[in-house]
């Protein structure tokens, strides 16, 4: 038998995800990626996906992948580069339903790490409480997501500031400090 | 749709022998789509497609799957098949997934970074860094009471769990305690019950706030689950029936003279049973520890047959 080998992008996909999964499994910690946004995309798309994205370069990354490009009530998945649609993607993202909990979507949006408003943490994948600290984002986002994640309804969440990411998955509890 | 169009050229690769880590790119990101969602919603079933890995369905396929996405070169995999590494289940595993990814092999769960089981969680505390991965042959705890699969989803959408307390109060009349020995249904973070898989009750609590994480995927059945760290998970009981794990606490294995673990019960042709201890590397690292040699044992999560988290 051959012997296997990793081709960088294999590599590269799993190192991104590796970031993402305990990233989703340990909510408020920091992990990083190999480069930034870009292997998000790449690690988790395909033309199985329907996704929203809100940058030109980006939006040719993911239609090469073969994913669909669509507005934000159909997507699966969001990639954000700014946030001043952040509030309208975010009330239009499907957030699943009990019945089908896995049609929440996942949003992935820039902000900045450790600084600006802080936040206390607790759920599932964190020892009692946690607290860190995300800037950036609009006012009345937190509050927002707290409308949309009715357990087990929800959208994912991924802070990326850089090669840094952060992620709320929709059974954390956010409080403003 | 804005350009540029993917197209069957562009979506090609060169000509591999097999892919790295066995399944394919697509495979694998449904994988990964699949379980950032699992995590998110402990306890809760996300279907998936399911691929055709080189063994049977029902032989561990799911977990093969998890294992496969999550591989690495630097990986350490660790497979048991209940308790055992050196069973023929266990031992092709292995063999396959360092065949397809080039991971190192091994028994020890201090080493490993995967820990694919059938059946068992080892008796060393897994850490933080390790990911546990269960292969599950029935992922839905609902199916003794209802069969039909659209009827349990309501039923888990609706958190209407009543029937699974009737299970265990009919098997408490009938013969006076909970018979439930295996795959004891478990409610997570406070929402959904999952069936841990069939796991031995004695292994349930190392699930409820562990530091590891734990993935479960039935490979047959088309779904995966997950548990976090730090993540609450109740094994169903009464107010006034506790949750009893299996009364091992005085049996000793007749190869390692360990104490306080799980066993099997291994009948003798002239009547009576021995007992060994179920995590067949722990006995193998006792007993090298008793022949002299410097033998790294991690801290149990049982103490004399009682769970101390």
């Amino acid at each position: 038998m051959a012997d296997p080998v990793a081709t960088p992008d294999d590599l590269r996909d799993n190192a991104a995800f590796e970031a993402l999964m305990w990233a989703m499994a340990r909510p408020g910690t920091l992990h990083d990626l190999p480069e930034g946004l870009t292997d998000l995309v790449l690690a988790l798309v395909d033309r199985e996906c329907r996704v929203l994205v809100d940058d030109p370069a980006l939006a040719q990354v993911v239609a090469a992948t073969g994913a669909a490009l669509v507005a934000a009530p159909a997507a699966d998945h969001a990639f954000l580069t700014r946030v001043d649609s952040a509030m309208a993607v975010l009330a239009a993202l499907p957030a699943g339903s009990p019945l089908y909990a896995d049609q929440g979507a996942t949003l992935v949006l820039p902000a900045l790490l450790g600084q600006g408003q802080r936040l206390r943490l607790t759920g599932p994948g964190i020892e009692g409480a946690i607290e860190t600290a995300v800037g950036g984002l609009p006012d009345g986002f937190i509050a927002l997501r707290a409308a949309r994640c009715r357990y087990p309804e929800g959208v994912e969440m991924v802070f990326v500031d850089g090669s840094r990411i952060m992620a709320l998955p929709r059974s954390t509890t956010v409080e403003g400090m | 749709m804005s350009p540029p169009y993917s197209t069957l050229a562009n979506l090609t690769r060169p000509w591999a022998a097999f892919s790295y880590g066995f399944l394919d790119p697509s495979a694998k990101r449904e994988m990964r789509r699949k379980m950032i969602k699992a995590i998110a919603v402990p306890g809760c079933q996300m279907p998936y497609a399911s691929r055709e890995v080189p063994i049977a369905r029902g032989w561990g396929t799911g977990g093969l799957q998890v294992t496969l996405t999550l591989i690495k070169p630097a990986s350490v995999v660790k497979v048991i098949d209940q308790g055992a590494d050196d069973s023929v289940n266990a031992a092709s595993i292995r063999r396959f997934l360092a065949r397809v990814s080039g991971a190192a092999e091994t028994w020890d769960t201090l080493a490993a970074t995967i820990v694919q089981s059938r059946h068992r969680i080892p008796e060393e505390r897994l850490r933080d860094d390790q990911v546990l991965v269960l292969q599950v042959p029935n992922p839905e705890p609902l199916r003794p009471v209802q069969p039909n699969m659209s009827i349990a989803r309501q039923m888990h959408a609706d958190a209407d769990y009543g029937r699974l307390w009737l299970v265990l109060y009919e098997q408490m009349v009938r013969s006076g305690r909970i018979m439930q020995g295996a795959a004891y249904p478990a409610l997570v973070n406070g929402r959904h019950v999952m069936t841990p898989s069939p796991i031995p009750r004695w292994d349930v609590p190392k699930l409820n706030m562990a530091r590891h994480l734990t993935l479960l995927s039935a490979g047959r059945e088309k779904r995966l689950y997950a548990v976090p760290p730090f993540t609450k998970v109740e094994p169903l009981v009464f107010s006034d029936v506790p949750y009893k794990v299996e009364d091992h606490a005085s049996l000793t294995c007749y190869r390692s003279g360990l104490r306080g673990v799980f066993m099997n019960e291994i009948p003798q042709a002239a009547g009576g049973s021995l007992h060994e201890a179920s995590d067949s590397h722990l006995g193998i690292k006792a007993i090298r520890r008793a022949e002299g040699e410097a033998v790294e044992i991690g801290p149990l999560w049982y103490r004399d047959g009682e769970f101390r988290g």
